[in-house]
């Protein structure tokens, strides 16, 4: 990235950075302030709500009375929100297994010079200008057994119940949730792959690696610290997706797709039991931050190491 | 100069805070602004709501009432925040029953019983029992009668070598199998999706397997309740329903806010729908051809052998109701009662809710209803709420809000084949 | 990666060219629906063309108060974006070059606030908006996303204010600039790519939102397009068209600023991410 049109006052030094001698401390405190408060009332001071409120009980329309760990008890027992822990993991295992791969290859895929893949890449781009809400309301009316796609083609296994057969709704959503997606992650992929500097393939070819060596040797390697980033923003975002799910079946059928998230909102906007609700809260919150961490020890030790090592 | 830069700029963001913080620019949550306003579903009886208020409006620019319009479950989403936030609107469209109850446990709606006597003089007085809490009146109904009835398309009966809707229980499942060697894939729709549709069938079963006193043991808070041998009997026979694809495979994709069930019946795919009474309406402005036909036939559901329940009870809603939020200011329920004791019910509202094919829940309306172009439905309905010894509040609406919640969900459960009606009763048992 | 060799990437291009099939199918049907005749919905093929197509449902979605959420969109968009880039561009700087402990702590603090789902404080913060006054405002959208929104942007803008050369802070300082000058002066120009970015990536978020307008606001008036796509599912029951126009009509703003600023829109989706 250059430096030089930007400043203006355009003095430049080849000198390599020197530490400043402590004239002053730099800018004050005070100027991250207001973006710490905001932060500190509207998230921090929530999260600690949601804490406080799993310990009461509240229909919505009261005022909060405490009760202990009785929600406690009764949510981790209830067998809803077992089933909705383990829907959560199925839902962001499968969508893992679905989008990694499917992103990666695209990704690489675009990152091809060719003119026609611009075009690809242009298109691909279309689904995340939607939003949750657009998408879940055009695939209701796509996947409807009696009048969507499976009568437009004619092919009768299309035209399934995928959204009210308790057993099909959870692949279908897998499938829709990963239509919104990999247009993102693939889009990581491809900004990664272009990076991996050509002298490494250079290297490979005079090596005489084929196709498929090359991507399992060097393409995948560098795109380590992308698969790694990815895969987090992935996994915390499936266990925590709520606005498709909520738009196409609201839980259902059933309890098919119940996730943790909209056992969360049921729980509280439809049973009014907020400290039930804020119960399952506090559980999305632990397994996020859990999460992050988790991925990023696996992968953030070797974050500081450059990928350009040995060049 | 830097001291007092750094200073300004402090200011500059505290003021901003603050102003943002008071709520500066936003409207006053609490009443409003000043008109009175309601929120009104749409489909069944919208007709009549908006000719109402409509009319009001013009006849009192100055104190209009602003309306809002939803469809049945995005209400239902909204109402319980707006409630609670004290933001609710001042007029709160209501089932009566558990909801209201914790309404008034809260002191969000008024009591109406003194100011709207005019009102209560034009009431079939049962109809204005449903909406007393403590011998006090919090709700006015503000619609038709909402038995449930067995709708049933007549051409699809015939064409399976069927004569008419059935009148016993071993009648439905013969007639079930006739349909289906008919070919017709859904003998009966169902909105599965919507779920409270499913609601219908074992009120009705319990009903005439038990009388009323199976559901009413759940509402007591007997203990076990759910596992009464009435209540299981009458869960069992839904999974004979089921087992015997009665209502397809894809009932749990059919939308009843989209009036997606009675489509299918209209359209010739379903012989049968057991629906509330609201439907009627929804055919006349959906399909008028088939309702005008003769296809469309009404009949009251079927008859268990060796049940308790007498076959002439009903379930459904009484009528839909309006409560007055408590919150709103004095001029808004001012408008709110006036409305009320003056326009409800008046001599348009009936003709339209008759028009529309709705019973309204007036004293003295027998003779509008034979004389109105319905007259064959309306007289029926009229005569089973008339007829009915007991009138059963859907359950969803009769009971608090966690248990209605989580036995819709288990219900959908029951008929998706996932649950056994014994897990059923436990999971409901546990949830009471 | 020039394509060395001369044999076409088979493999890659079949999966490529059936995402795309995948992807554009959809788009395809909803367009189409929009402009089908309401009656032709149920008789005719779902993915013909239709052969009488009419803007009616558009007419309808627009006669049905859109502008407004549109206008509720824009207004929460724009507030959300312009003051989280602020407050954060102004955090990002003291985290890069205050020194002290206390300003290490409020990274780390604001780190884990990217792994708080926003979802699951959805219960206490509509308390607090209840509390303040705030219900049913556009103030309850856009107070809690600057919040939300601020962890990341500071995280991208942190990575863009590190590049930046001591030596100018050095520099400027020597000529008695202040501190606030510096931020004007010199991190704001050379950190624009960043900023525009993490503009845009804010904006996309915020302009999507679906949960918070559930929740925390309630009058047709305070609506925000995703929301009344939602809603619109009431109104128009059985209208399909209808419906999928009014999906079309909330994806054509975005789709105005894709064709226009591609490239910004497209990194700003990467920003951060790939560094």
């Amino acid at each position: 990235m250059t430096v030089a049109d930007r400043v203006r006052e355009p003095r430049q030094t080849t000198s390599p950075p020197v530490q400043p001698r402590p004239r002053r401390v730099g800018p004050p405190l005070v100027m991250s302030a207001p973006a710490m408060a905001f932060f500190a009332f509207f998230a921090i001071v929530p999260l600690v709500g949601v804490v406080i409120l799993s310990f009461t009980t509240w229909d919505g329309l009261g005022t909060p009375t405490w009760a202990g760990t009785a929600n406690w008890a009764g949510v981790l027992s209830d067998p809803v929100t077992q089933h909705a822990i383990r829907l959560s993991v199925i839902l962001t295992v499968a969508s893992w297994l679905v989008q990694c791969p499917t992103s990666l290859l695209l990704g690489v895929f675009m990152a091809g010079r060719q003119r026609y893949r611009a075009v690809y890449s242009v298109l691909f781009f279309l689904p995340l200008l939607f939003s949750a809400a657009a998408v879940g309301i055009a695939y209701k009316s796509l996947l409807d057994p009696n009048f969507g796609l499976g009568t437009a083609l004619g092919i009768d296994w299309l035209n399934k119940d995928w959204l009210g057969d308790p057993s099909l709704s959870m692949p279908t959503l897998v499938f829709v949730i990963a239509w919104c997606f990999i247009p993102f992650h693939s889009l990581l992929y491809q900004a990664a792959a272009r990076q991996i500097p050509p002298s490494l393939y250079e290297a490979a070819t005079l090596d005489g690696a084929g196709r498929t060596a090359t991507f399992f040797h060097i393409t995948l390697p560098q795109l380590k610290n992308t698969i790694v980033t990815s895969s987090t923003l992935m996994i915390v975002g499936s266990l925590t997706y709520f606005d498709l799910i909520f738009v196409m079946t609201n839980g259902g059928p059933g309890n098919a797709t119940r996730v943790l998230p909209l056992d969360m909102y049921l729980r509280g906007f439809r049973s009014y039991d907020m400290g039930g609700a804020a119960v399952v809260g506090v559980l999305l919150v632990v397994v996020g931050l859990a999460v992050s961490f988790l991925l990023n020890r696996l992968g953030g030790s070797s974050r500081m190491d450059s990928q350009m090592d040995g060049l | 100069m830097r001291g007092n830069k750094r200073l300004a700029a402090i200011g500059a963001a505290a003021s901003a805070a603050a102003l943002v913080l008071s709520g500066c620019g936003g409207t006053d949550p609490g009443s409003g602004g000043e008109d009175a306003t309601a929120w009104v579903l749409t489909g069944g009886s919208e007709a009549t709501f908006r000719s109402s208020f409509e009319s009001w409006n013009s006849d009192n620019a100055d104190r209009e009432i602003k309306t809002d319009w939803f469809g049945n479950d995005a209400y239902k989403e909204k109402i319980r925040t707006a409630v609670g936030s004290g933001s609710a609107p001042t007029f709160i469209f209501n089932w009566a029953g558990g909801s209201l109850a914790d309404y008034v446990g809260n002191d969000d709606v008024v009591d109406l019983t003194e100011r709207t006597k005019e009102l209560q003089d034009r009431i079939v007085p049962s109809v204005l029992e449903s909406g007393m809490i403590d011998g006090k009146l919090y709700a006015v109904p503000n619609n038709n009668a909402q038995p449930v009835i067995l709708f049933t398309n007549n051409k699809v009966l015939e064409g399976a070598g069927i004569d008419g809707a059935p009148t016993t229980f071993d009648e439905l499942l013969d007639d079930v199998a006739k349909l289906k060697r008919a070919g017709v894939d859904t003998p009966i729709a169902l909105a599965g999706q919507s779920q409270w549709p499913e609601l219908m069938w074992i009120q009705y079963l319990a009903d005439r397997v038990g009388g009323p006193e199976t559901f009413n043991a759940v509402i007591n808070g007997e203990p076990d309740a759910w596992s009464s041998p009435e209540m299981l009997k009458a869960l069992g026979m839904i999974t004979q329903l089921v087992d015997a694809g009665a209502f397809g495979d894809k009932f749990g994709s059919v939308v009843a806010d989209a009036n997606a069930d009675a489509a299918l019946l209209h359209t010739g795919k379903s012989g049968m729908l057991l629906q509330g009474a609201w439907t009627y309406s929804n055919f006349l402005t959906d399909a008028p051809g088939f309702a005008e036909s003769g296809d469309l036939g009404f009949a009251n559901f079927p008859s268990v052998a060796g049940g308790k329940g007498d076959p002439a009870n009903i379930v459904g809603n009484p009528a839909n109701f309006w409560s007055v939020s408590a919150k709103a200011s004095k001029e808004q329920q001012d408008t709110a009662m006036d409305y009320l004791n003056d326009a409800m019910y008046d001599e348009e509202y009936v003709d339209t809710l008759i028009e529309n094919g709705g019973v309204p829940v007036t004293v003295g309306a027998e003779q509008k209803l034979a004389d109105s172009e319905q007259a064959p439905f309306l007289t029926f309905a009229y005569d089973m709420v008339k007829n009915a010894p007991n009138f059963q509040l859907s359950w969803d609406q009769a009971l608090p809000a966690s248990q209605g919640q989580a036995l819709l969900t288990n219900l959908s459960q029951l008929f998706l084949g996932q649950k056994t009606p014994e897990e059923f009763a436990k999971a409901m048992n546990d949830a009471s | 990666m020039r394509a060395r060799t001369q044999r076409p990437n088979v493999v890659g291009g079949l999966v490529g060219t059936l995402w795309l099939v995948v992807t554009l199918v959809p788009i395809y049907y909803i367009v189409v629906t929009s402009v089908r005749p309401r009656a032709d919905y149920f008789t005719s093929n779902p993915l013909s063309i239709p052969a009488e197509p009419t803007l009616t449902a558009y007419r309808e979605v627009l006669a049905a108060d859109f502008t407004k959420y549109l206008v509720n969109s824009v207004v929460v968009t724009v507030a959300t974006v312009a003051v989280t880039v602020a407050l954060s561009l102004m955090a990002a700087y003291v985290i890069v070059h205050n020194r002290s402990a206390l300003s290490r702590r409020a990274f780390e603090v604001l780190l884990l606030g990217i792994a708080i789902p926003i979802q699951a404080t959805i219960v206490p913060v509509y308390y607090l908006i209840v509390r303040l006054g705030l219900y049913d405002t556009l103030w309850a959208l856009i107070l809690p996303s600057i919040a939300f929104a601020i962890p990341i942007s500071v995280l991208i803008l942190v990575n863009f204010v590190r590049d930046i050369p001591r030596e100018l802070f050095e520099s400027m300082r020597l000529d008695g600039a202040s501190e606030w000058s510096l931020l004007w002066r010199l991190v704001t120009p050379m950190t624009m790519p960043a900023i525009i970015t993490v503009a845009i990536y804010d904006a996309l978020n915020v302009w999507n939102a679906f949960l918070f307008p559930l929740i925390l606001t309630q009058s047709a008036d305070k609506r925000v397009l995703p929301l009344s796509l939602w809603t619109f599912q009431g109104s128009f029951t059985v209208n399909v068209p209808a419906i999928l126009a009014a999906v079309v009509l909330s994806v054509l703003p975005l789709l105005v600023v894709y064709a226009i600023g591609r490239r910004f829109l497209v990194s700003g989706m990467t920003a951060g991410f790939s560094k």
